[in-house]
């Protein structure tokens, strides 16, 4: 009897165990797909996450960057009613560097502008075509287009598209160049002025050569001169744009106080007065 | 790594990120030039720049609040919940350092030392935060695996929430 019990129970144990061992592999498995199943939860927030975050970039990048940038296609519609525009404007009149008008006029006005400034092109679309018509094209005046930094955010920038200006002056297209920018200008602070929105400008440029000029872009000569212009426009006291110099070509120039930018009278009369001075 | 040295690192360097956009939002209201080691001093072109705001709020500011928010989530008690909002900040926070790195690169073309900064300690804090997301309370494993093979209580971690 002892010897069949000893073994009942060493039968009872090892079934015992087994159960035990069984119970352990369940656990270990339902541990397991748990741990699986958690994992895979989480990577799918992740997920969710990861794609809300790539969204919400998307949006910024969109609305900080879409409505600024303007850019006229330079053989489109709009570019060609620009450059017909800017050539019936100045078309046939000299220019020099950064100077139009009959080199010896009588009368010298000095522009101070900055060509992402609003107010500049205002005054660049509203009273200067007249003064161009009456007094430039018929050799009493001529006007220089000096830089000064007001609307421009960004100094390099403001210094990148000044020169890209004065490299067209290399040619004496200058003024095209100009009058094109002020055309276009796209919305202030907007950031719509880069390399592209530049090189697109002075393709508009009738007759301008893109490789003489993409060399003059880098001459030291026009980087100091928006230098000097800015220490003139800082000596003469101006800290807006457009501001005004104007005198006897060769003599001392005075402000040019003014009240209205696209009314042309305050000008006539500077201009008249020292033309019978 | 233990779960504590992680939340120890990722708190070291979301006080660092605090520190550092702190400086940038006072620089931005004080009108201060940055420092910097490149020649122009582009990082003060890159902060006075139209960028430097984002709906008449300052960058450097957001980025202040990102950090300090992103301190709170590692401050409050280890939990599933914390955890998954700290990868979600710190992912929010390198989606928002992508968009300024790619403003200054591909808008304004200046480098901003200041900027690359904040962005790699962003970028480093991303990836510990989500390492620590996927992988769970290790510590908890390790206790309760400590706990079957010894079941002497063992005294629960400083800050772990209580179970």
């Amino acid at each position: 009897m002892n010897q069949q019990g000893v073994e009942d129970d060493e039968a009872d144990l090892t079934r015992k165990q087994r159960r035990e061992q069984a119970r352990e592999q369940r656990k270990a498995l339902e541990e397991e797909a748990a741990a699986g199943a958690k994992r895979k939860a989480r990577l799918t927030q992740l997920g969710i996450v990861v794609a809300v975050v790539v969204a919400v970039v998307v949006v910024i990048l969109i609305a900080t960057g879409g409505g600024g940038t303007k850019k006229v296609a330079p053989h489109s519609t709009e570019a060609t009613q620009t450059t017909a525009a800017v050539n019936k404007l100045i078309g046939g009149i000299p220019q020099n560097g950064d100077t139009i008008g009959n080199p010896n006029a009588p009368v010298t006005l000095q522009y101070f502008g900055d060509l992402e400034c609003p107010i500049c092109k205002e005054f660049t679309l509203g009273a200067l075509p007249t003064i161009i018509q009456k007094w430039v094209r018929t050799g009493k005046v001529k006007v220089e287009y000096r830089s000064l930094e007001t609307a421009t955010r960004e100094p390099e920038v403001f210094k990148t598209q000044q020169v890209a200006a004065l490299a067209a002056g290399k040619q004496n297209k200058m003024w095209n160049f100009v009058e094109t920018f002020y055309h276009e200008q796209g919305e202030e602070d907007s950031g719509y002025v880069n390399e592209s929105y530049i090189q697109g400008i002075a393709q508009q440029v009738p007759g301008l050569n893109l490789a003489t000029w993409t060399t003059d872009r880098s001459n030291a000569e026009l980087s100091n001169q928006v230098a000097s212009d800015a220490q003139t426009a800082t000596n003469a006291g101006f800290t807006g744009t457009p501001s005004f110099l104007i005198g006897k070509t060769g003599g001392t120039p005075s402000k040019l106080e003014y009240s209205s930018l696209t009314d042309p009278t305050s000008f006539n009369e500077a201009i008249e007065k020292l033309l019978k001075a | 790594m233990s779960a504590r040295a992680l939340r120890t690192t990722l708190i070291v360097l979301a006080g660092l990120g605090v520190a550092l956009a702190g400086y940038l939002t006072y620089l931005h209201y004080s009108g201060t030039t940055p420092p910097c080691s490149i020649k122009g001093n582009p990082c003060s072109q890159v902060q006075k720049s139209r960028y430097s705001e984002l709906d008449g709020v300052p960058v450097a500011l957001i980025g202040l609040i990102g950090y300090i928010v992103i301190l709170g989530s590692l401050l409050a008690s280890e939990s599933e919940r914390a955890r998954f909002a700290t990868m979600a900040l710190t992912l929010g926070g390198l989606g928002f350092s992508a968009y300024l790195t790619y403003r200054e690169v591909f808008t304004l073309h200046k480098i901003c030392e200041w900027c690359v900064g904040s962005a790699a300690l962003m970028t480093i804090m991303m990836g510990l935060s989500v390492w620590r997301f996927l992988r769970g309370d290790v510590d908890a494993r390790a206790r309760a695996l400590a706990q079957a093979q010894d079941p002497e209580p063992i005294a629960p971690p400083l800050g772990a929430a209580p179970s």
